[in-house]
């Protein structure tokens, strides 16, 4: 071929001369008008090259925000987030990125199994018979023996049983994460009932606020909806038309969250409440007027003495505080998790008054329910899971129902729920993984991945408007998994009697049909269609349904001022000399630690990948002899663990901190035996509102003379300075 | 052949691409480099390898200590990547031409079927953001299927880089010179910049005095990494605080 000959002049050329060929077999002149098609046609919104798009709903946590997955030849390439969507305006965060991997997981539990308690392995069964096995389950048990658990996820599902249960009367789903428990949803909505006299879920106006005080609310990683208020934090920082936000976080461990605040304070934990109620007073003071009676009891000086801060400080921040408008008090994280957590969380609110910015902009709200939503319903607390418990250990639930949740490895293990197992006579779990609670099941009928399945999810709290975000297939199924939906409605329609009568539906999409044509009435719609197949198609299209309106309330917060609160600090169990705080890590969260992308994400704070570390000061790893990677023991009154060290600069002296996510037994190759779990150290100790006390602990540290060398991102950079390679 | 002097060589016509940073309000959340591995299809390579600073992060987001306890601040989150210098030190280092200058679009390429591995460039590079196939990392079964087909899969003893994902620039400019415009400010944006939730990542046309890029970069308090090694790097800071 010369050199004048490319590539696309061949191209060129032979199409001519298949022209060519259909004219000299003398099919006639029409034959020069044959458009020739692709050899392989593909399904009708399909070409070859060319990307489908898919609106869809993320399921890797409950904050439900809207997705756009571009699919090419009926595989799921990429997530983005949807532009739509106002809860996440085409955002994402690391985990959204990161759900192709558990779609495409090599270990996922590929078809419906009967399998033997705590073996590895299970015999395949086929879904008739798993169906049959379901509706066995609920016909030949009480109403009352018929438990089901679920996750926070698949809100549709969870209208599916609440209908169940009301027309069959088995239990009412129970709802429970670990996620929920770490953020104290419980204490924030019960906080909130007293001071307020309403339950529901605060929603702070960080974008909009000039201050941001924080107590512990780590909400840049996984608090309550990471991705709007990353977003409100942003906004803090460049807004618009005023001038740089400020940011002060009150916390014994520099969170990522803290990392970015102007002004990080370490007091000690337990503390938290009377420095908040210090503060207020100090304020209410350098503003003037009568000093309200919920501060008036506070001895400032006494507070900074105890939370190990000076008074100067304390000062400091109010000066702050009452020469701004628009501050902003959020409770949150570890602050909550203590046994005077709730009055923490009302101490913190009540700072609000002070700034009197209930119902304005950059001040607390609460968050508008969703559409279709009658009342605010949270996850259970860890105390009610603890009744949960004692009943399945009492033998009252004679089969329990498992989806969207892994609560041997969620809940704490001195929570009993592994061992509660043995008083349930047959556990059935929807997992799409092998996970620990699967391998505690009797069956495990896998629900599909979340980009293979339709639902909605209600939007909780981080944005303004009213949000339904729907969800549907993005591909087909890649395994023979099968929607629980389905599998329920199939099951009960099975079963009969009442079951029948309560699931009229063919199957999941009909169900759904029925569940979102109420909102076709609703006023204030950003689309509206006249008949339900128009309406449901938008539905699909634009990845769900939101109001217009601003859906949020002002909390009536006539009475915060004279209330009285309590300010006595925090108790801890345990007879160790460091406090004990565990943090969600922010890349795996409870259920990241099977995706191999976010193992190899390397920690904000610290840049560990793959694996656990105990953080502790430098200080402290000297008065102790420990250096990096050296394995210690923790001790604390519910177990021990070892777990290799991590000199940290940014925590107290007196206080040690442990990354929850990994430490799987189960849960597929990248999760299994890697690192550990830091619940596995919480004794069972709640505060007030029934949240568990998680950062009340108090643990000891043994060394063990081992050594583990931890993986991490900041080794090739240096750190304090070093340069690049003098230590490795 | 098309012959080098064929090509349009205009960097006006053909579009220079840059991107803004602000690490005030980088959270350090890592969506941008789960998006950039979601996207161009980078391997991970397991614990151990990532402990000998092996992974194959095309960005990642750096953070130092200053001060000590209990004075200490962590300082801006950073995020790191390929500055698609105007004047790489990269480039003149290669004996095969695979890191090369692409007039066209004013951006380092890096030819994977050219590269032989061996990895001047890296060690050329003054922003450490070079990262080589040290083995061919496996991926099993069915992960494979969420492979980007816009996007070559490397293998063993191949270097690999950010390329401000090219694959859409291209995708953009097709489709923008099929309609017979220009491509517009906006009408697409790299894999991070698209996840990022706080906005902290800006990407655009830098030759386009119009676009939210130039006038961000334009901005007083803007920083270039490394400006004085005359790198002319495409990618503006703005330092935190």
């Amino acid at each position: 071929m010369s050199d004048k000959f490319s590539r696309r002049d061949f191209l060129k050329l032979a199409g001519v001369g298949a022209a060519t060929t259909a004219i000299l077999t003398g099919c006639g002149p029409a034959s020069r008008y044959v458009k020739r098609e692709p050899y392989m046609l593909m399904p009708e919104y399909n070409y070859n090259g060319q990307s489908t798009y898919y609106a869809t709903t993320c399921r890797e946590c409950a904050a439900g925000c809207g997705l756009v997955v571009r699919t090419s030849q009926g595989r799921a390439i990429k997530t983005e987030g949807n532009a739509n969507n106002p809860l996440n305006l085409g955002k994402t965060c690391a985990r959204g990125q990161a759900t192709l991997h558990g779609l495409y997981n090599p270990d996922r539990v590929t078809d419906p199994i009967k399998r033997t308690r705590g073996a590895a392995a299970g015999t395949t069964v086929a879904w008739d018979d798993a169906i049959q096995t379901v509706a066995d389950a609920l016909k030949n048990n009480k109403p009352e023996e018929i438990a089901f658990l679920m996750g926070t996820t698949s809100d549709h599902l969870f209208d599916l049983l609440t209908d169940l249960s009301a027309q069959a009367g088995i239990n009412a789903p129970v709802r429970f994460g670990a996620l929920s428990m770490f953020e104290a949803r419980a204490t924030l909505s019960k906080a909130a009932e007293n001071l307020f006299g309403e339950a529901g879920m605060p929603f702070f106006d960080v974008g909009g606020a000039q201050v941001v005080i924080s107590f512990g609310a780590n909400f840049l990683e996984t608090w309550l909806s990471p991705v709007p208020y990353t977003r409100g934090f942003a906004g803090l920082r460049e807004g618009q038309t005023k001038k740089r936000g400020t940011f002060i976080q009150f916390e014994a461990r520099m969170s990522s969250t803290a990392a970015k605040a102007d002004e990080w304070l370490p007091i000690r934990p337990g503390t938290e409440a009377l420095v908040a109620l210090a503060i207020g007073r100090l304020a209410s003071e350098l503003r003037g007027g009568p000093l309200p009676r919920v501060f008036a009891e506070v001895d400032t000086a006494a507070a900074a003495d105890a939370a190990g801060v000076k008074l100067t400080a304390l000062e400091h921040i109010a000066e702050i505080f009452a020469a701004s408008a628009g501050v902003l008090a959020i409770p949150g994280g570890s602050a909550l998790g203590q046994s005077n957590g709730l009055a923490v969380a009302e101490a913190v609110l009540a700072l609000n008054a002070v700034a009197d910015n209930f119902g304005k902009a950059g001040g607390v709200f609460f968050s508008g329910l969703a559409p279709s939503q009658t009342e605010y319903q949270r996850p259970a607390s860890a105390m009610e899971m603890q009744d949960f418990i004692q009943n399945m250990t009492d033998g009252k639930y004679k089969v329990l129902f498992v989806h969207g949740v892994n609560p041997v490895f969620e809940l704490p293990a001195s929570s009993g729920f592994k061992a509660a197992l043995k008083g349930v006579e047959q556990v059935i779990s929807f997992a799409s993984f092998p996970d620990e609670t699967a391998l505690e099941a009797d069956f495990v009928f896998p629900d599909h991945h979340a980009l293979e399945s339709w639902g909605y999810q209600r939007v909780v709290t981080g944005s303004a408007q009213p949000v339904l975000s729907g969800s549907q297939p993005v591909v087909s199924p890649f395994y023979n998994t099968r929607a629980t939906v389905d599998v329920l409605i199939a099951a009960a329609q099975l079963a009969g009697g009442k079951f029948a009568e309560a699931m009229p539906f063919k199957d999941e999409v009909e169900f759904l049909r029925s569940k979102v044509a109420p909102l076709m009435s609703e006023a204030d719609g950003f689309f509206s269609a006249a008949d339900l197949n128009t309406f449901m198609a938008y539905f699909q299209q634009y990845g769900g349904w939101w109001k217009t309106t601003d859906g949020r309330t002002a909390p009536n917060a006539a009475d915060v001022f004279n209330r009285e609160l309590d300010a006595s600090e925090a108790e801890f169990a345990g007879e160790g000399e460091f406090f004990f705080v565990p943090f969600v890590s922010p890349t795996l969260a409870e259920a990241g630690a099977n995706k191999p992308w976010l193992q190899e994400l390397p920690d904000p704070t610290t840049t560990v990948m793959w694996n656990t570390w105990v953080e502790i000061n430098p200080e402290t790893a000297h008065e102790l002899g420990l250096e990096d990677d050296d394995v210690v023991k923790i001790i604390s009154e519910a177990g021990e663990l070892e777990v290799p060290v991590y000199r940290y600069p940014a925590i107290r002296p007196d206080t040690i901190a442990m990354p929850f996510g990994q430490g799987h037994t189960a849960y597929g190759q990248y999760a299994a035996g890697r690192g550990s779990n830091p619940a596995d150290l919480l004794g069972q100790h709640f505060n007030e509102a029934g949240d568990l006390a998680f950062a009340g602990m108090k643990v000891k540290i043994e060394k063990t003379g081992k050594k583990q060398p931890l993986s991490r991102m900041e080794s090739i950079m240096g750190v304090y300075g070093v340069g690049l390679g003098e230590e490795h | 052949m098309i012959r080098p002097e064929e090509i349009k060589m205009s960097a006006e016509e053909n579009g220079k691409w840059g991107l803004v940073i602000d690490q005030d309000i980088c959270t350090g959340c890592q969506a941008c480099v789960a998006a950039c591995a979601m996207e161009n299809n980078i391997s991970f390579v397991g614990e151990v390898d990532a402990g000998y600073g092996r992974s194959m992060h095309w960005i990642r987001i750096e953070r130092f200590w200053e001060g000590e306890y209990p004075e200490v601040k962590m300082t801006p989150n950073q995020p790191m990547l390929c500055q698609q210098c105007g004047h790489a030190t990269c480039e003149p280092v290669c004996p095969a031409f695979a890191t090369v200058h692409s007039q066209a679009e004013q951006l380092n390429l890096q030819v994977y079927n050219r590269c032989v591995g061996t990895r001047y460039c890296a060690n050329n590079c003054p922003y450490q953001v070079r990262a080589f196939n040290w083995r061919d990392y496996q991926r099993p079964e069915p992960l494979p299927n969420q492979l980007n087909p816009d996007v070559t899969v490397r293998r063993m003893g191949v270097m690999e880089k950010c390329t401000f994902c090219i694959q859409r620039i291209h995708k953009a400019q097709d489709k923008a010179k099929a309609e017979g415009r220009e491509v517009v400010d906006g009408e697409f944006t790299t894999a991070c910049a698209q996840a990022c939730p706080a906005n902290a990542i800006v990407f655009g046309r830098v030759d386009d005095p119009e676009s939210l890029v130039s006038q961000l970069s334009h901005r007083g308090h803007g920083v270039k990494h490394l400006e004085e090694l005359g790198t002319l790097p495409n990618v503006t800071y703005f330092k935190g605080g």
